[in-house]
């Protein structure tokens, strides 16, 4: 996977949850994953389709999704419910938008998809035709693991 | 709820939301996201907006504008939405009034996506994540358009 595809989604990751949390957030070391990737619990997923395909997947456990949501809303959530789902959808919209305008700026041409919220436990997410590369993101309220699996179209 | 930018009470100056006969400015919110319609009808009451009416996409936003006209003032709209995209509604809203004042609101900032909204007749463009200060300016200005 090319450098190009991955900076700009680590940019926004990193500019995005820092100014929606107001809270400094930590950058780990950035790791492939083998093709069957075991999901934390909460997972937003944002296609890719144009010049690049792919998706990037935005995942956490359900007790960060609800703080994220609550830090966002300035309210204390105690559960997902429809509002957190939304702002974890939103979270994801910002951060894959952002990266989109900047890679657009680099010449890539491509469209995304809206985002798609799953939750639930012990699901796994496979990756057999390209691989992921995982960018962890350390938060006063837990981490998010974005998971990118990009590739040049055929 | 917390937003960027909060600078607190309304004071003694008059809200941004006011008209100058006392009365509210009254919005209608376009957006498929229940976070963003919550957070942008916090900036805009917060501030003596009178929020009239909210839509979850382009078709229903077109509809309650028409619906609402001439008791309305000005219309927040997102890009990206199920049923109708944000830039055929607001040409359609457009079409049936060509003074309406609708203001894009998006997470895009594509400069060509800023400039088609501009050039089908929007007032200005928001870039998400919203920003109180921003979004009120750029509100300001374009009702002042």
């Amino acid at each position: 996977m090319r450098v190009e595809y991955i900076n700009p989604f680590v940019e926004a990751s990193y500019n995005i949850l820092k100014e929606v949390l107001n809270s400094e957030v930590v950058r780990g070391e950035l790791y492939l994953k083998s093709s069957s990737t075991p999901v934390l619990g909460v997972a937003a997923l944002v296609g890719l389709a144009g010049d690049v395909e792919g998706r990037v997947l935005f995942d956490m456990t359900k007790d960060t999704a609800i703080g994220i949501a609550s830090i966002m809303n300035g309210e204390k959530l105690t559960v997902l419910d429809e509002l957190g789902k939304a702002t974890i959808t939103e979270l994801a919209n910002l951060i894959t938008a952002q990266a989109v305008t900047k890679l657009h700026d680099l010449g890539f041409k491509f469209d995304l998809t809206p985002p798609a919220l799953f939750t639930g436990e012990n699901m796994e997410i496979s990756n057999s035709q390209v691989e992921a590369l995982i960018v962890p993101m350390k938060l006063s309220c837990g981490k998010i693991e974005i998971n990118v699996a990009i590739r040049e179209r055929a | 709820m917390k937003i960027k930018g909060d600078a607190g009470g309304i004071g003694e100056r008059k809200p941004d939301g006011q008209r100058v006969d006392g009365e509210s400015y009254r919005v209608l919110i376009v957006d498929d996201s229940m976070f963003v319609t919550k957070q942008m009808g916090q900036i805009l009451t917060s501030e003596g907006f009178q929020v009239v009416a909210t839509a979850g996409d382009g078709e229903e936003g077109v509809q309650k504008y028409k619906e609402l006209y001439p008791n309305i003032d000005l219309v927040t709209m997102d890009i990206t939405m199920p049923k109708m995209d944000g830039i055929t509604a607001l040409e359609k809203i457009i079409e049936f009034d060509k003074e309406a004042k609708v203001i894009m609101v998006s997470a895009l900032g594509k400069q060509d996506l800023v400039k088609k909204s501009l050039l089908s007749g929007a007032k200005n463009y928001i870039v998400k994540p919203l920003d109180r200060k921003k979004v009120l300016e750029r509100i300001v200005m374009s009702l002042n358009k």
